[in-house]
């Protein structure tokens, strides 16, 4: 194996750990604010696809698409979470992760009833001939993927750190109580979470649609996207996208040295170790319990 | 005196009459219908196929394009004097679920034969019940060799041949039409698609002593190819055979193209259809393969626009990508049975229809479909496919038949 290989594969590896980085991203905001995995987030990603394809169909360029997709998604993700997640919020966690699987079978039923399982496209100005780099190539749209995470995650930063209401959400996600008592409206703080993690998912969708194309299945991603999540510590951001990328360079790297077969086997091998070894994850906090 | 003991045996005389008196008139409605499905005005077909899933491709198409057969047959007055419908079950391209459905369609719907338009996946799920059970199944899709080897009398294969004979067409084509010698092969791991790469790197051993310069693997569903890709172009193919779903051949196809390999790409079956230049675009220009059918739904053939117009105008609703082969391979097939049960006669049995598929004969329902002929020996309707290459985003024919003598027929002599 070449340097040229290894080096391509890092780059593949990097591109494809970005969406899952940021389908964990995706899952870890809820779960901060409110305590709930959003299992129906691999569909959000699906759902972001499928309402570009509208909107392209309209005839909007790809540009125009992507605001709107976001503005969608975040109100579907305000949505359900004041009708469908704050009125069982105080019901057995296990009840919840059932609800979040319904809305994402929901979702993947209702596009099947439309599209059914056939596979489509839209352009994307970021389509196109790869980039040379001496003996590398880089397909345009990989950059997009990284570029685009590098972006969300400087974005999450500066929301989380400077803004007001990013230091309410932080202060809801360690001690609701105490927010309520400092007169944080934590509804509003759960629904922004929500919408920012609906967001998150359908940009993955945006990202992805022009460049493996639109049918029910792309969600699948939320399996890969939990994974990440987990290795970087499902408390922190930063640790879902170290996740992510970890785990899409172990996914390349396993199918380049050891075969198709080893893709998968070879991550969550990697994980179970891991949680053997630091079950918090790679930078989440250990659980303090007094005695 | 007689009390309790008369008692008991009027009760049992009651029962007894009550037993006897309904199973005479069950025999009585048998007598009428003997066959299961099968009544004095109607025929039950039972169906299968993936409606979810990564191949539902295949078996909505299966399911609307025999669904159309149907109702145009009845609209002509059914077959017979009786009107056909049809019992319809997901198998999801699953084995296991593909058995259930069949026991389900069997033994609770009663279905007096078995239309599968499943993919080979979910197709070897059933064969060894159906063997037994004796019902007739017709497959549609299926391509894998256990549908009509070993010989089963009661298992038929109609449009779509059998991946021994893709991998002769394939590699006369390749080695013949295209003069390549080095040859690589990227192929899904699941059922079909990896019959196709076998029967190919079979053939190629078979008739010119060569093989594979490279063979990987990818898993249904996988989004990046750039592990595998990097293997087969460490070994400088001329060309490169993708078999798998439309799906993955075109990310792979893409990706391909972005690390700057510029071999030819040879595709299976499946992906000889619009819904892959959907997504590869630009990437499969000069992609050839086989189609399943001597046209496809994209031709400009006026009795294949005069198919689709009647098709969209009975699913206006359904997105681009449809009609595809699927939907014409099951049309066809629908109407191959239905020919075979109007010579079944009225007095129709499983045996008789069975009788009247073998003496089928190159029929064909129109210039859409191919020429299918069974015969006592085999069930293998088709044994044709349609060379065609991708020119200017469209799938044009290939002027190449096949000339090797098929090593397929022997083993059924």
């Amino acid at each position: 194996m070449t340097w040229r290989i290894i080096l391509q594969l890092a780059l593949s590896g990097l591109s494809i750990g970005s969406i899952y980085a940021l389908v964990g991203l995706a899952l870890v905001l809820p779960f901060k604010a409110s305590g709930i995995v959003n299992f129906a987030q691999g569909e959000i990603v699906t759902f972001g696809a499928y309402l570009a394809l509208i909107l392209s169909g309209l005839g909007l360029p790809y540009l125009a698409v992507v605001p709107l997709v976001l503005v969608g998604a975040a109100m579907f993700g305000m949505a359900t979470e004041r009708l469908l997640i704050r009125p069982i919020a105080n019901q057995p966690e296990f009840t919840l992760v059932i609800v979040t699987f319904a809305i994402g079978f929901i979702i993947k039923a209702a596009i099947r009833l439309h599209w059914q399982d056939n596979t489509f496209s839209i352009d994307a100005p970021f389509v196109g001939p790869p980039l040379v780099l001496g003996a590398l190539r880089l397909n345009p749209a990989y950059l997009v993927f990284i570029l685009g995470t590098v972006v969300v995650v400087a974005a999450l930063f500066l929301f989380f750190g400077y803004s007001k209401f990013g230091k309410a959400m932080r202060a809801t996600a360690l001690d609701p109580i105490a927010a309520k008592l400092m007169g944080i409206r934590i509804g509003s703080v759960f629904s922004a979470a929500w919408a920012l993690s609906t967001m998150l998912g359908a940009f993955v969708g945006l990202l992805l649609a022009p460049v493996i194309g639109i049918n029910p299945e792309i969600g699948h991603l939320i399996l890969k996207g939990l994974v990440a999540a987990v290795i970087g510590g499902f408390s922190s951001l930063g640790g879902a996208v170290v996740g992510g990328l970890l785990l899409g360079l172990l996914e390349t790297y396993a199918g380049a040295f050891f075969g198709a077969t080893f893709k998968n086997l070879v991550p969550f091998g990697v994980l179970i170790l891991l949680l053997l070894l630091r079950p918090q994850g790679l930078a989440g906090a250990s659980s303090v319990r007094r005695v | 005196m007689f009390g309790k003991g008369l008692r008991g045996v009027f009760c049992a005389a009651a029962v007894l009459g009550a037993f006897f008196g309904a199973s005479f008139g069950t025999f009585s409605t048998q007598a009428r219908a003997d066959e299961p499905g099968v009544t004095p005005d109607s025929i039950t077909i039972g169906a299968f196929g993936p409606i979810t899933g990564p191949a539902a491709y295949i078996g909505l198409a299966g399911r609307d394009g025999a669904n159309l057969a149907i109702k145009e047959i009845n609209a002509a007055g059914g077959i017979n004097s009786r009107k056909l419908s049809m019992v319809f079950e997901d198998d999801g391209h699953s084995p296991t679920k593909a058995l259930a459905a069949v026991k389900k369609l069997i033994d609770q719907d009663h279905v007096f034969m078995i239309f599968c338009v499943a993919g080979s996946n979910g197709t070897l799920g059933t064969i060894d019940f159906v063997r037994e059970n004796g019902r007739v199944m017709y497959v549609s899709f299926a391509s894998a060799p256990g549908v009509t080897w070993p010989f089963a009398r009661n298992l038929f294969r109609g449009g779509t041949t059998e991946v021994p004979r893709y991998g002769e067409l394939y590699a006369e084509y390749l080695h013949e039409y295209l003069k390549a010698t080095k040859i690589a092969i990227l192929n899904g791991r699941e059922e079909y698609p990896k019959n196709e790469g076998d029967a190919l790197t079979a053939q190629l051993k078979n008739w010119y002593q060569t093989a594979p310069v490279k063979r990987a693997e990818f898993n249904i569903g996988d989004k990046d190819f750039t592990p595998q890709l990097l293997e087969i172009q460490g070994a400088d193919p001329q060309v490169i055979a993708i078999f798998g779903n439309p799906a993955e051949a075109a990310i792979a196809m893409r990706q391909a193209k972005e690390l700057g390999m510029n071999q030819q790409f040879f595709l299976g079956t499946t992906m000889v259809d619009q819904s892959l230049l959907n997504v590869a675009k630009q990437a499969a220009e000069g992609a050839s393969g086989f189609a399943l059918l001597p046209l496809l739904p994209s031709s400009s053939n006026p009795e294949m626009k005069a198919w689709v117009a009647k098709w969209k105008q009975e699913y206006p609703n359904l997105p681009a990508g449809r009609p595809n082969v699927f939907d014409v391979l099951s049309y066809s097939d629908m109407y191959a049975v239905a020919d075979a049960i109007k010579r079944a006669g009225k007095d129709l049995t499983t045996d008789r229809l069975i009788d009247a598929l073998e003496a089928t004969h190159e029929y064909r329902a129109g210039a859409i479909a191919s020429p299918l002929t069974f015969t006592k020996k085999h069930h293998i309707g088709n044994l044709r496919l349609q060379a065609m290459q991708v020119k200017n985003g469209e799938w044009e024919p290939v002027a190449f038949e096949g000339k090797r003598e098929s090593d397929i027929l022997k083993r059924y002599q």
